[in-house]
Parts: structure tokens; sequence; C-alpha cells
């Protein structure tokens, strides 16, 4: 049974086999191309397995190869007919310039390479440039030398998410959509520079952070249902960068943890689910790329 | 024939092609026969063959049988030249000489 399947096996292969060998021999240099041919096929007859014949016949193709690289500093005998009549064949048939075809593969690998490169380089100095963070830059004023009010810094803001606090006899999770209250305390940060010379021009940059705005997802939807049951509370706060279209140009990070793992995670999740619906930061009411933090509070209903 | 010692580059599978030959250096072995000995696959035995066939170390020539009558066909042989004999012996010998720490 095992040999009959061998057999049509063989039979299907041995199509492929033998074109494969003829090709490899074609591909040698052309004296030696009949020799190599009949002296593989008949080499193959020693072979019973299809797969086995198969690889004989690929490996023909990879010394076809290499003879042709060896070719140039060889001198080998060519078919029989050749030899016998005390001949040797130096095997310069095929032309070994300067722009050989291995010459060519090589300078085509090189300008792939190098293209990829460039393409690579110009691809990271153009997303590093549109990626950084406008207010990271300094902001400089001129002439006036720099500086800050007390009002200068990161507010955290902070989202204030009550939830009715589970009875502990009843099992059933309370109902969370229906008293969530997000409060939010919006205080812009105005950096106003005092006039110190008063025949200087004067250039007066107000800064407003940005903070959730309009559409912000549902927050009682975040508040997982093991933390409630837990009776689990607190601030997350997490960092975001937001472009000025309010949509988030990073993954949000966790700034400083609320000491649970599971409100932590569901303050990403909330920071993740908002993109697009933050204010972004303006200078000069010029809306900006920008990077905050917020703090989403956790906080179960009495 | 005009023969040329010229030196080849020794490989591990050289080497092991070149063992084959010397167990019985009269006999005439097909490329099939060598890669039976040391199972070395095709796409390096040729070369190999080729190789040291240039380098005048082996001579070949083709099977004197005819092939309607043996069922197959006949096949290229290949036998150390003198030459090929005194050479592979050289470098085996190197090599018998062991290492001076």
């Amino acid at each position: 049974m095992s040999q009959r399947k061998e057999r049509s096996r063989r039979t299907d292969l041995d199509g492929v086999t033998h074109w494969l060998i003829h090709q490899a021999a074609q591909r040698a240099p052309e004296s030696l191309s009949s020799r190599l041919e009949e002296e593989w096929l008949a080499d193959l007859e020693s072979r019973s397995a299809a797969l086995s014949r198969l690889r004989f016949a690929v490996g023909c193709c990879w010394a076809t190869m290499v003879i042709v690289n060896d070719c140039p500093r060889s001198k080998v005998p060519a078919a029989s007919a050749a030899v016998s009549t005390g001949g040797v064949l130096t095997l310069t048939d095929r032309g070994f310039g300067y722009f050989s075809l291995r010459s060519a593969t090589l300078f085509l690998i090189a300008g792939l390479h190098f293209a990829l490169f460039y393409g690579m380089i110009a691809t990271l100095s153009h997303t590093r440039r549109s990626t950084t963070p406008p207010d990271l830059q300094n902001i400089v004023v001129k002439p006036v030398p720099a500086v800050t009010s007390p009002s200068q810094g990161t507010v955290l803001k902070d989202w204030i998410i009550n939830v009715p606090k589970p009875d502990t006899e009843t099992p059933s999770l309370p109902p969370i959509q229906s008293d969530v209250r997000a409060e939010y305390n919006e205080t812009p940060v105005v950096r106003d520079l005092p006039v110190s010379p008063p025949e200087t021009p004067i250039h007066i940059v107000s800064h407003v952070a940005g903070r959730p705005g309009a559409g912000f997802p549902e927050t009682g939807d975040f508040y997982p249902s093991p933390a409630i049951r837990a009776g689990e509370e607190g601030l997350s706060t997490v960092s975001v960068c937001v472009d000025v279209r309010g949509r988030l140009t990073s993954a949000p990070t966790t700034e400083k943890s609320s000491g649970s793992a599971r409100l932590d995670d569901a303050a990403l999740r909330l920071a993740r689910a908002a993109s697009g619906h933050y204010r972004a930061a303006t200078d000069d009411g010029q809306p900006v790329n920008s990077c905050y933090p917020f703090g989403v509070r956790f906080q179960l209903k009495k | 024939m005009v023969k040329k010692d010229t030196s080849v580059r020794m490989s591990l599978q050289t080497l092991r092609v070149l063992e084959a030959f010397l167990e019985n250096p009269s006999e005439q072995l097909a490329g099939a026969q060598v890669h039976q000995r040391t199972r070395i696959a095709s796409g390096t035995l040729y070369p190999i063959l080729l190789r040291l066939e240039s380098a005048g170390w082996f001579v070949s020539r083709w099977e004197s049988i005819d092939p309607s009558s043996a069922g197959r066909p006949r096949r290229r042989l290949y036998r150390l030249t003198s030459t090929g004999l005194r050479r592979a012996s050289e470098v085996f010998a190197s090599f018998n000489r062991g290492v001076l720490v």
C-alpha cells in the first residue's frame, strides 16, 4: 500500500524533478550543460523516494549556481567527446564583467537597503516633528525676561464618580448609571507676565490647559463591578496626550495609582474611550497639542 | 590531457569526498555512490567533484555500459589521479601530525 502510494507520488513529482534538473543543467556553462544533465539524470536513478529525488534536483540547481561562480577560475573537461579529443575547456563562455548578474544583484540589494533606510529616517523625522507636544516647548517672550506667575503649573482635575455603596447583605449590584455624577473643576491656567520695563513691548501669553470636553463618555460604565462589590474607592491620575482635535496621540498612562489595579485599569479604559472628546489646550487662544494629567475619582455613594 | 595541479580549498566536505576515494584509490565512483558514502547533498557534492577534477586531482569518464541492456543510463565515473592521490595523502598526513601544544 505504502509502495503504491510512493510510486504514485514519484510519478507526480518526476516531471518536476526532471524539469528542475534540465533547467539546472541549462543554466550551467554551455560546455558542461549536456554532461551535467546526463550525469545528474543517471545519478537520480539511484534514488527511489520521490522526496529524495526532488531534493536531489533542487540540490542540482544549487550546484549549478556554485559551478557558475567557480567557472572563471576553473578548467573542467567537458563532455566525453571533448575529452576524447584531448582538450581541456576553459569555462569562460559566460561573461563575468563588472556588471555580471551577481554584481547587478548586489547593487540592487544595496540600493533597496539604501531606499528603505532613507524612507525610515524620513518617516521617523516626520513623525517626531508632528508628535512633539508644543506645550513642552519653551515659550519665548521677547524681550521680557522669563517671569512666571504663581499660578503656573499643572492643575489636577478630578472626575468624581459617586456610586451607591452596595448592600453587603444583598449580592445584587446597585444601579450605577442613574447615580453617576461627574464633577469637573474647570480652572484654566493663565500665565500673565507682568510688565517690568514700561518702554518695552509686552506680549502676554495665556495658556489654557486641556481638559475633558463635551461628549465625554459615561463615567459610571467604567466602575468595575468587582471593585464596587469590594467597596474599593480611590483617585487614579491618568496622563493623556491629545492633539488639537481632542484625540489621543499616544496611549494614556497612569501617573499616580489609586492603590487598586482595577480602578487604575478602569481609569485608563475611560481615558482611551474618551479619545476625540478632550478639549485641547490653547496658547493665546490657539489650540495646541498637549499632554496633561487628570484625576478620575472612584467613589461609592454613602 | 593537460593536468594542472592547482591548490584546492579544503573544506570539511572536500575532505570527506577525498576520504571516500582514498578507501580504495583505484576505485571509480559515480556521484550517487559518493553521496551514499559521504551523505553530502548534491548541491555541494557536484561542485566539489568538478573543482577537484579541474585541479587535476580527479579524472572522469562515462561508464562503458549499454543503457538499453543495463536498464539504466550510464553514469559519470570519477577516479583519483596520481597527483590527486599524492596531494590527498599529503593533506591527510598533515592532519595526522597532530597539534603541538
